[in-house]
């Protein structure tokens, strides 16, 4: 196939890998290297994608793959490759984009950090990594970007080391997702086992499951889409292995703006649709995938309400709104998955930094020290509100057409999964109006308060206008990024007023509960902490999920490792030594018989002799 | 040119070299003997290195063999007929393949790190280093040694220095470490010596008929080539003529039992150098004992000498009867990863845990031997490599740490990352080899061995999994108590890693990397190492 | 004839083994072991003169073997007496040194 930018794919996870070994090697003490590198490779990597983007919207069958055999011996061959599809393409600008922004944004939340070029090439080795988890053009390649994204991530997370929260935040998030990642595991090797001639490229793999064909029996074919999305589950924080990612919130806010809202935790939104046709095979999986995904957005939504620090909101909602990601997916509608993805990575990104640019301004993350910063900080006010808005699905912004698209397909498809997004999104636009008002509106509760520099508000401003125009790519009457991402396979879900009614109704009516009770205070706001105390209580501690874990697998774990360092020093160290002392037992037995007595010694010997001689002569007469 | 040199016993002996000019040096002058020692361990390196880049994997290693009678007692036995002598010969027989190239190289690697960590040594540097160029001459042997007599001889070779290593330079109770660890692997030593005596004896006969007269030597030999062929191709059993071969009434025919009985006690010869549950506490009170330095070869080399064994004569000999106890294998390799796993997560001394966690990947190499496929088999070759490097940083990095904190209880460190940036950036990246991360040749080892095993026995693989996470969590336990959190008073003098020792630590790493990213650079020598054993499973197979 | 003196060298070397076995003092030790080398001797000398083949080489051998033990009888009453001279004692077993 003939391309023109595509062909040079492989470039584009190379810039930032070049400046993640630059800094690496001479970025000690050099201040502005890290800004200066981090900011030009992810830019030259966002031309290119844009570059490339551009290309397959031209051409909508445009598409390149390269592969080299990466080990080889006998008979096996493993590849590696990348290859540039039509979803790969929009990715690829997804994260080059957000990317850029974060590394501008960071140039001035990260001014005073002593390790500014460590941070900067942390950042840089995420961004080549993620955009090879995007190329990936099997699934090897991909678990192996995969797991390094994940490595990215702890880094940062547990960027200020000393910090004891930040060192415990950065091991969950590792460990939680590395449950995952065995999961994800299990299922390549199973992948590979089953597939003709091994092979484990997305094209082929798409070939064998495609329309179901019995290739590969149905059974296996469940086992391997359901531990995929496994991986998928630990990712993008879907339930039950969310816990990870409101904890590493305690990194610092671009990058959970960068990795943990835009693209690392999308990852497992896309594996799922890079791998959709061993989901597609399999309707028990779709099923597991709809209604994991469901039960996690409004799960989630629901522990966003009660949560007070404006960063983990903003984390129960993205692990809410991957939710509704994966609802969509499972519902079969990858434009629905995708879209969200796509428009989620603007707003949300936008939304942490957003909050970024409020923690830079009073020192603390606890909403309720925070009030009356709209008068101080217009710029972060205005394009928080743009974001807030997106997410609460409000007409026209992004947010409203890709949640619009979900239910849509959910009152279609499963009428109860409908019922569940429509309730998580009523929560969604209540927990963002209380974020909101508390933050931005009331009275300021410190005076020092000041508006970013201009490196942080322009990425915001940036961002605010993605989040208000990346709806449009695709509404109830024009479906271009459906056509073109699926081949035409799947139609836009036409007409649907009322579904575009309800969701935007029942998002009004949360910002006005929201308004009633933060700002107005109609409504007290201990109402309910004052009549269901045990309500609030289960939402704020997460619904106990983190002492469950502590009481189901940690506790356990430990006391079984100290009972085996038990059995292992005393049982089999044990037998070791018991078997050193009878030899010495022995040993001291032979002493005492060694009496030094010459005389004895001869009448043994005689005793001896004797025996022998009537054991020999007896055995004639025998 | 290399093909006129006797280069394998060049590598082996270079080393003996250093020791004579070490012997002609005086002994207090520290720094000329440190020169000399890590200089004597370079040449091995370089040599090693040579013989990697001439090496023809396609000829399965043929070119480099070296020959010579070592040890030839006549049978007092009277000619009979044709028969003109009747021996027993043990040779002088080197080679190297595709199993043991790679073994080699990471030998002469990490020997000429430990070298360099060896800074660390405090006294009586001349018998030290006499030692520690002694046990390298001992374990170059073993992987290149042709003849069961031979490998033997070097096998032991490197128990009585690593004693005295241990005995004399290690840390508070290293004389009961020594102990234990001569003992243990006497007992391991004497079982295998058994198990060699019965195949010379038996496998080990052959019958070479000269060409130009009707003249016959019959002779009991411990070469490799013989013992293995008589075994795994019983068609020509003892050489005979096919006339004179009677197959299973030939007196010298090992029985299925008899093969059994070797097998299992191969298995645990081997075994407890590998080492696995139940035979592994002697190496937990060796990895706490020993000197840093001495743990580097310990746990770098030493331990792959048990699964090279184990590979070479009990799997490559009794392909058949291995083949059997495949399933028994990869439990064992589960036990262990899990039971090193465990109880890794609740050490609080950093040595234990990584003594554990040496128990744990050891495990894998279990697995990848039990696959018996392909991908297995070369998983289980990486994996003893990539841990052979990781295993050995990580020890480095704990030399340079006691050095400067006085301590390797977890509870006693903390926050270093704040003090000793460099070194903590190693150690983290070390721990992350160790955990399999993709791009470091952990990754490579554990994913090949699990690929291998899965198409064999899933539910195993599945379990072995389990350990992929947990290993995760002890390593970031231990790891990120030592390096993340807040830093005591006491470390804030402490200064970060030396030239000296920042030199080994990025060649290892660098070593881990290029494995990682490129395993090639392992597999292409491996091309021919486990074709015939594969022909053999298969031919069986299909019996 | 030949039973009787070997009847006789029998009961001699019994009489030196019991007495060797179990008298304390030293010199009744060698004195008794003494008894069983002639009791051997007598047996050599018998036969020689009435074995199955009868030859000069048994006697040879006792005049050899007398010989001998002369001198092992000197060089044990010399170690004796160095012994007594050291430990003040003939008792057999009060000599335990090597155990020691």
């Amino acid at each position: 196939m003939d391309t023109t930018f595509s062909q040079w794919a492989w470039l584009i996870p190379l810039f930032p890998f070049a400046a993640f070994l630059m800094l690496l090697a001479f970025g000690r003490g050099q201040r502005m290297l890290g800004v200066t590198l981090g900011a030009a490779s992810s830019f030259a990597g966002l031309v290119l994608s844009i570059l490339v983007l551009i290309e397959h919207m031209t051409d909508g069958t445009a598409y390149y793959q390269y592969a080299f055999k990466w080990l080889h011996f006998g008979s096996v061959t493993l590849n590696a490759g990348f290859e540039v599809t039509n979803l790969t393409a929009i990715m690829l600008v997804v994260v080059t984009s957000v990317s850029f922004l974060v590394n501008v944004y960071s140039a001035g939340y990260m001014k005073d950090d002593e390790r500014i070029s460590v941070f900067f090439s942390y950042v840089a080795l995420f961004s080549f990594s993620m955009l090879g988890l995007v190329l990936a053009d099997n699934m090897l390649t991909l678990y192996i970007f995969w797991e390094l994204v994940g490595v990215c991530s702890f880094l940062l997370v547990g960027f200020w080391y000393s910090k004891p929260e930040a060192k415990a935040a950065a091991k969950k998030a590792f460990i939680v997702t590395r449950i995952g990642d065995a999961g994800l595991l299990l299922g390549i090797l199973l992948l590979y086992w089953y597939m003709p001639d091994h092979a484990l490229d997305f094209v082929r793999i798409g070939n064998v499951f495609e329309g179901n064909t019995g290739v590969i029996a149905a059974g296996v074919t469940t086992w391997i889409a359901v531990l995929i999305f496994i991986g998928a589950v630990g990712k993008s924080g879907q339930f039950p292995l969310h816990v990870w990612l409101p904890d590493a919130m305690e990194g610092p806010t671009p990058i959970s703006a960068l990795i943990h809202a835009a693209t690392m935790v999308a990852a497992g939104v896309y594996l799922v649709a890079r791998t959709f046709d061993i989901f597609q095979a399999s309707q028990t999986a779709m099923d597991i995938v709809a209604y994991v995904g469901g039960f996690t957005a409004i799960f989630a939504a629901t522990i966003g309400v009660a949560q007070n620090d404006i960063k983990r909101i903003l984390a129960y909602s993205t692990v809410s709104q991957l939710g509704y990601m994966m609802m969509a997916l499972g519902l079969n509608s990858l434009t629905g998955g995708i879209f969200h993805l796509f428009t989620h990575a603007f707003f949300k990104a936008l939304l942490f930094l957003g909050a970024g640019s409020v923690i830079h301004a009073v020192h603390t993350q606890n909403i309720h020290e925070m009030g009356g910063l709209g008068s101080k900080m217009r710029i972060t006010t205005w394009t928080f509100a743009i974001g807030a808005l997106a997410l609460s699905g409000i007409p026209p912004f992004s947010g409203f057409w890709s949640k619009d698209m979900i239910l849509h397909t959910a009152l279609q498809e499963k009428p109860f999964l409908f019922v569940i997004g429509v309730a998580a999104a009523f929560f969604t636009a209540f927990y963002m109006s209380r974020l909101f008002f508390l933050v931005f509106m009331g009275k300021p509760k410190g005076d020092h308060a000041h508006e970013s520099p201009s490196s942080m508000t322009i990425p915001l401003v940036v961002l605010a206008v993605l989040a208000v125009v990346a709806g449009f790519i695709q509404t109830p009457w024009n479906d271009t990024l459906g056509t073109w991402l699926t081949d035409g396979a799947e139609k836009a879900h036409g007409g649907g007023g009322l579904v575009m009614v309800i969701s935007a109704a029942v998002g009004l009516l949360g910002l006005y509960l929201g308004w009633l009770v933060f700002v107005k205070g109609t409504i007290a706001r201990d109402a309910v902490s004052s009549r269901a105390p045990w309500l609030v209580r289960l939402l704020e501690r997460k619904y106990y999920m983190d002492e469950l874990y502590e009481m189901l697998l940690v506790r356990p774990l430990r006391g079984l490792g100290l009972l085996l360092n038990l059995i292992d020093d005393y049982v089999v160290d044990g037998i070791v030594r018991a078997v050193g002392g009878t030899a010495v037992l022995f040993g001291r037995g032979g002493t005492r018989l060694q009496s030094g007595q010459i005389q004895t010694y001869g009448l043994v010997t005689l005793l001896g002799i004797v025996i022998l001689i009537a054991a020999i002569v007896g055995r004639r007469f025998w | 040119m290399l093909a006129d040199l006797p280069i394998l016993s060049l590598i082996t002996f270079s080393p003996l070299l250093g020791i004579l000019v070490l012997l002609l040096l005086p002994k207090h002058r520290s720094r000329w003997l440190k020169v000399t020692a890590i200089t004597a361990t370079i040449i091995p390196l370089l040599l090693s290195l040579w013989l990697y880049a001439d090496y023809d994997g396609t000829k399965g290693g043929k070119s480099y063999e070296e020959k010579a009678t070592w040890i030839e007692t006549s049978l007092n036995k009277e000619a009979v007929g044709e028969v003109t002598s009747y021996t027993v010969n043990f040779q002088y027989h080197m080679g190297v393949d595709g199993l043991s190239m790679p073994l080699l190289l990471l030998t002469t690697i990490v020997g000429v790190m430990a070298a360099l960590a060896s800074v660390h040594v405090k006294k009586r540097w001349k018998s030290f280093y006499i030692w520690f160029l002694l046990l390298e001459i001992g374990m170059i042997g073993v992987f290149l040694a042709r003849d069961v007599f031979l490998f033997f001889v070097f096998f032991e070779l490197t128990l009585i220095p690593m004693f005295f290593l241990i005995g004399i330079w290690g840390f508070m109770n290293r004389e009961k470490a020594a102990n234990k660890f001569l003992l243990y692997n006497g007992i391991g030593s004497a079982i295998m010596l058994i198990a060699f005596v019965v195949l010379v004896a038996t496998a080990g006969f052959s019958v070479e008929q000269l060409s130009d007269k009707q003249q016959i030597n019959l002779s009991y030999s411990g070469s490799y080539e013989v013992i293995s062929s008589n075994l795994t191709d019983p068609g020509s059993y003892v050489n005979m003529p096919a006339d004179q071969n009677q197959g299973q009434d030939n007196p010298l025919y090992l029985s299925e039992r008899m093969r059994w009985v070797i097998f299992l006690l191969l298995l645990i010869a081997f075994g407890i150098k590998l080492p696995v549950f139940p035979f592994h506490t002697w190496m937990l009170q060796v990895h706490a004992e020993a000197p840093p330095s001495v743990v580097m070869i310990h746990s770098g080399v030493l331990l792959k000498m048990g699964a090279y064994g184990l590979l070479r004569f009990g799997i490559f000999m009794f392909p058949g009867v291995a083949q059997d106890w495949a399933v028994a294998l990869a439990i064992l390799g589960v036990i262990n990863i899990l039971y090193g796993a465990v109880l890794a997560l609740v050490q609080n001394e950093f040595k234990l845990v990584l003594a554990y966690s040496s128990i744990s990947h050891m495990g894998i190499v279990l697995l990848g031997i039990a696959s018996f496929n392909e991908v297995g088999l070369n998983g289980a070759l990486i994996q003893m490599i990539s841990h052979g490097f990781i295993s050995a940083l990580l020890f480095l990095v704990v030399g340079s740490l006691y050095e400067r904190t006085g301590s390797t209880e977890l509870k006693d460190l903390g926050g270093l990352a704040c003090s000793m940036p460099f070194m903590s950036g190693i150690l983290l990246a070390a721990g992350m080899a160790s955990l399999g991360l993709p791009g470091l040749s952990g990754f490579i080892g554990e994913f090949l061995s699990l690929l291998g095993l899965f198409g064999s026995m899933k539910v195993i693989t599945g379990i072995a999994v389990l350990g992929v996470i947990l290993t995760a969590v002890y390593v970031l336990r231990s790891i990120l108590g030592i390096t993340f959190g807040a830093m005591p008073e006491r470390f804030g003098a402490v200064r970060d890693v030396r030239l000296i020792e920042a030199v080994p630590m990025i060649t290892l790493l660098a070593f881990i990397v290029l494995i990682g990213v490129y395993p090639a650079v392992l597999t292409e020598p491996m091309k021919h190492g486990f074709d015939v054993l594969l022909q053999q499973l298969t031919e069986k197979a299909g019996r | 004839m030949l039973s009787s003196y070997l009847t006789m060298a029998a009961i001699l070397f019994c009489i030196g083994l019991y007495g060797a076995l179990v008298k304390r003092n030293a010199v009744i030790i060698l004195l008794s072991i003494e008894l069983m080398l002639n009791a051997v001797n007598l047996n050599l000398v018998a036969f020689s003169k009435y074995g199955v083949v009868p030859s000069l080489t048994g006697q040879m051998f006792t005049l050899f073997s007398i010989a001998v033990a002369a001198a092992e009888a000197a060089v044990g009453i010399a170690i004796l007496i160095a012994l007594f001279r050291a430990r003040g004692t003939v008792n057999a077993d009060e000599y335990d040194e090597m155990r020691r």
